[in-house]
């Protein structure tokens, strides 16, 4: 599903270049959940930027459903976005002007999609995260819960083949955040791909497979298991 | 991107949208009549007099020392220094022709009369202005003779400007036949001038002839004229002379040498304030001036007003692409290209200005009829309006693209930014 072969990622100034990533693997299978963890500056945003067609990288190979995305122009990209990905992002990133019902619609209607169809999906997406209810409310109106559910059911609308998650219980207190990780291991069990960032260990014990990210590297500790304490002592030592 | 999500954005902020969409309906209803009023100012600057203007110049002079009583023995004393005067300026090599007469269009010297179809008539029939001059008149003045015939040496009378003014035969212009006559054939009718018991026979019509002011006050008479066969006697003169084609300029500094030379005993004021010796293109400048002038006015303020709705919505749209640069990016993130982007503010500007456009349509129409009310403006046609809006439309949408165009470009990652 996505495939990522020596891939890098530089920062350039005038007068530095920062790798954010280097000879980075990763070799996601159709179905999994995957949490990708890493201290501050690992590189795991930059992995999942990438990853979701936000921006691009230096060096490598990327490919997300077959399709390898580097020569693909900013369109071809968008469309991907669009069809093939939903973003759960750690702010929610809700559009404040526009009602829940609203804000799911939108990446159906960047899509072409005709009204009834997206009237469907917009029902069914909020039934699913159980907020039908509140189709008709703003943003300012819903808990954090409520809003990180409404980026859910627009994440899902779409019927993406890759769910990436980036801290989506980052904002929330406890008792919501277990809500949102439970909706999240639901969707998993539906059969669709997930990839989550998270800091939480507690979290990414929950997902299928972990992978750290250190110093701009994958380390897969489900599959280097001599690795894991090794790689567990460096991140706790970075985090200290 | 289809318009209700983006009217539901902008009920989020009724302030920013309120002001423009006024500020756009201020600028329509302002620029429209404002163009109207250029546009009938341009019409009336450009309006032919009926001359031949091109190669036409205007002398204006007084005799030092001739006499100035009304008698006969003056009149011909002063007539005879006028023949003189005639004689050597049609003996200019680069004249073609020449004629004294009391005014001529746009000079905004005026003498004006009433013309009615009955003596002793309580109201006249029209008004109309007056033009004195020989038999030379018609052909100097480069005016075209519809019927009838023009005036013969036979016909010229002299008199005092202060005599009365009974002449037997005259010719009048198309508009004031018209007016006089409305079934046609004003040759060989009879008219008669103010308080006249005797008629006078009009003997041609001119296809047009303007009055000789450009001013407000002549409106209702621009194209009623009477020319009479006469030279009128006074200690000053004014001759209109006929330069042969592109010989303007030599013919107006001959034609001053050779009147000093015929009679030195006389004044030609060349000072800017008077400036004896003008071409008519220069009268026709000085003439529409104060038009010449509105008309700019106008011009700017339209200009200005452009400006300043145009800079208004660069200025809010740049803003709502600061407030939203998040927001941009996450719609970016989640399937939008930059054009759909572009599209969403080109499409949301759309929708303010339509909406400005609609509230100043009905203020360009109230203001007109303002205008109309309070100072006798004319009726709007709506294609002013239609083209008012198209332009206040275009404007914004011109206005909008930059900020769009920067919003467009704002990239996807901005979505997974905390600040």
């Amino acid at each position: 599903m996505l495939k990522m072969t020596h891939l890098s990622k530089v920062y350039r100034t005038e007068v530095v270049e920062t790798y954010a990533l280097r000879d980075f693997n990763i070799d996601v299978k159709e179905g999994e959940f995957v949490a990708v963890m890493g201290p501050s500056g690992s590189g795991k945003t930059t992995f999942l930027t990438i990853a979701g067609l936000l921006e691009s990288f230096t060096g490598g190979e990327y490919r997300l459903d077959g399709i390898e995305v580097r020569e693909l122009d900013d369109n071809a990209r968008s469309k991907i976005r669009n069809e093939k990905i939903g973003f759960v992002f750690q702010s929610f990133n809700l559009i404040p002007d526009l009602n829940v019902h609203d804000n799911v619609e939108v990446p159906l209607r960047y899509r072409g999609m005709k009204a009834t169809e997206r009237e469907q999906r917009i029902m069914q997406s909020l039934e699913r995260v159980g907020l039908a209810s509140r189709a008709r409310h703003y943003p300012a109106e819903l808990s954090g819960g409520q809003q990180q559910r409404v980026a859910i059911a627009r994440a899902l609308a779409g019927s993406p083949r890759l769910l990436l998650a980036d801290e989506p219980t980052g904002n929330l207190d406890t008792q919501m955040a277990r809500g949102v990780m439970e909706l999240l291991e639901d969707i998993h069990r539906e059969g669709a791909t997930i990839v989550m960032v998270t800091h939480d260990p507690e979290l990414a014990a929950r997902a299928q497979r972990s992978v750290h990210i250190i110093d701009g590297q994958a380390v897969d500790i489900n599959e280097e298991p001599r690795f894991h304490n090794h790689a567990h002592a460096r991140v706790a030592s970075q985090q200290i | 991107m289809t318009l209700p999500p983006i009217l539901a954005a902008l009920r989020k902020h009724k302030a920013g949208v309120v002001l423009i969409a006024l500020q756009i309906a201020l600028t329509l209803a302002i620029v429209c009549n404002a163009i109207f009023i250029i546009g009938q100012r341009i019409q009336r600057i450009q309006r032919p007099t009926g001359m031949n203007e091109g190669n036409l110049f205007l002398i204006t002079q007084m005799w030092v020392g001739a006499p100035t009583g009304d008698d006969q023995a003056s009149g011909d004393k002063m007539d005879s220094l006028l023949r003189t005067d005639l004689a050597a300026l049609r003996n200019v090599p680069d004249v073609e022709s020449v004629t004294a007469m009391n005014s001529i269009p746009l000079l905004n010297s005026s003498w004006t009369n009433g013309v009615s179809l009955k003596p002793k008539q309580q109201h006249s029939t029209a008004h109309a202005a007056f033009y004195f001059g020989d038999e030379n008149m018609l052909k100097t003045m480069g005016v075209q003779l519809a019927a009838g015939r023009a005036f013969t040496a036979a016909d010229v009378q002299h008199r005092s400007f202060r005599a009365e003014d009974k002449p037997p035969i005259i010719i009048v212009s198309q508009a004031l036949a018209d007016k006089l006559f409305p079934g046609g054939n004003a040759v060989g009718k009879s008219v008669y001038i103010a308080d006249n018991t005797e008629p006078s026979t009009i003997i041609g019509v001119v296809k047009r002839l303007q009055v000789s002011s450009a001013d407000t006050w002549t409106n209702d008479f621009t194209w009623n004229t009477v020319l009479e066969p006469v030279r009128l006697n006074s200690n000053f003169s004014r001759y209109l002379v006929r330069a042969k084609p592109g010989r303007l300029q030599a013919a107006m500094k001959e034609s001053r040498a050779a009147l000093f030379a015929a009679n030195p005993m006389r004044v030609i004021d060349d000072s800017a304030e008077h400036n004896s010796i003008r071409s008519f293109a220069d009268i026709r400048a000085k003439a529409y001036r104060a038009d010449r002038g509105m008309a700019i006015l106008m011009s700017v303020i339209c200009v200005i007003l452009l400006a300043v709705t145009g800079a208004g919505i660069v200025g809010l749209t740049s803003f709502w692409v600061g407030q939203r640069h998040k927001q941009i990016g996450v719609r970016r993130a989640l399937g939008a290209r930059k054009i759909d982007i572009l599209r969403y503010f080109q499409t949301e500007n759309l929708l303010i200005a339509g909406g400005g456009a609609v509230a100043g349509i009905i203020l360009a129409i109230g203001l007109n009829l303002w205008l109309m009310q309070r100072y006798e403006m004319d009726r709007m046609p709506v294609l002013y309006v239609l083209a008012g809006v198209a332009v206040v439309l275009a404007l914004g949408q011109a206005a909008v693209f930059a900020p769009a165009r920067r919003a467009a470009n704002v990239p996807p990652v901005v979505a997974t930014r905390t600040v």
